[in-house]
């Protein structure tokens, strides 16, 4: 059934996301990967703190979890053209099948400008003692204003740790987004990448 | 220079409806019942998107000014509002919201009843007024 609902909001649009927005502000933020179908919704408390809902995935072995997602921002670095920051992640939750209890605990760190962004990302599922990693850069090759559509292009690499082996990916991404709405795609020839997040 | 002080009072007592103020290079007009906020780490549609909705939940914007009372550049770093002049805003209420969109406040002009206010944020981050009366001269 998520699997349907999934696809229908794939076809219908596509998924990504900030871990924290503003004061009382909410967002929808679904992503889809070789590994993943993770689906959320949170309403920041505070302009630090995230709390909400996650459904997760997990392709590989067809298991679904139901998670209260709580996101913190640890720090945030504000300088004129440029913004840094760093956020504490966590899930807590039960495997939908069997009821078995499941966690992710991860963080991630970013700093952007208008035309560059770095992020790195590592989160830890409890249910299969995976570690995944994931590595952004991002150029924009042109600046717009508050009203006009902004491209972004991504390569990002990920590294997942599980069962003693790693697995690697690396994704060309290209990321518009426009007022609230962001918009990310990916492909590498084997694996695609998709992302949507709105804000509202 | 005693004789030019009721000169000097008379023209600040004069007051205007309308400057200029300048940020980051950029000539901004005001007018009365505005005010020009120079946000830090304002970088994307989507930080500005979380500023205006923030403004459109107080009770002290003009939403029949800009875009539902807000206006954005996000080249110069700047959000631009308008107040509603039965409201004396204090400038603590625009900082506010800005930080609840997660921003910091480096520079903040209001003009309200012909009186331009120039704030600025010190090394404690609080917000201290640093010229009142200012003319575009002046800035």
């Amino acid at each position: 059934m998520f699997r349907i609902f999934f696809a229908l909001i794939i076809l219908l649009n596509s998924l990504s996301a900030h871990p924290v927005i503003f004061k009382n502000g909410k967002v929808f933020w679904i992503t889809q990967n070789s590994s993943f179908n993770d689906m959320r919704f949170g309403v920041s408390k505070t302009n630090s703190w995230l709390i909400g809902g996650r459904l997760l995935e997990d392709r590989k072995s067809n298991e679904t979890f139901a998670l209260v997602n709580n996101n913190y921002l640890a720090k945030r670095w504000n300088s004129r053209n440029s913004q840094a920051n760093l956020y504490l992640l966590s899930s807590v939750g039960l495997n939908t099948r069997n009821s078995k209890s499941m966690g992710t605990i991860g963080i991630h760190g970013d700093w952007e400008n208008r035309r560059f962004m770095v992020m790195q990302m590592i989160e830890y599922f409890s249910y299969n003692s995976a570690l995944v990693s994931n590595t952004r850069l991002a150029y924009s090759p042109y600046k717009v204003d508050y009203s006009k559509t902004s491209t972004w292009l991504i390569a990002h690499y990920r590294i997942e740790y599980s069962d003693n082996q790693y697995s690697y990916m690396f994704f060309p991404v290209i990321r518009l987004f426009k007022k609230n709405y962001l918009f990310e795609i990916g492909y590498n020839g084997n694996d695609s990448f998709l992302s949507f997040m709105t804000h509202f | 220079m005693m004789k030019n002080l009721p000169i000097f009072f008379l023209l600040v007592g004069l007051g205007f409806s309308q400057s200029k103020v300048t940020i980051q290079d950029s000539e901004i007009e005001i007018n009365d019942n505005e005010a020009v906020v120079e946000v830090l780490g304002m970088v994307c549609s989507m930080c500005a998107f979380g500023i205006g909705e923030g403004f459109s939940q107080t009770n002290f914007i003009d939403k029949s000014k800009f875009s539902d009372g807000v206006s954005v550049d996000i080249d110069a770093q700047y959000v631009q509002i308008g107040l509603l002049d039965s409201e004396n805003v204090k400038p603590e209420k625009i900082v506010q919201v800005i930080e609840d969109a997660g921003y910091d406040v480096s520079l903040l002009f209001i003009l309200q009843n012909e009186k331009l206010t120039k704030f600025s944020t010190d090394k404690l981050g609080i917000l201290q007024p640093i010229a009142f009366n200012i003319t575009s001269d002046n800035i």
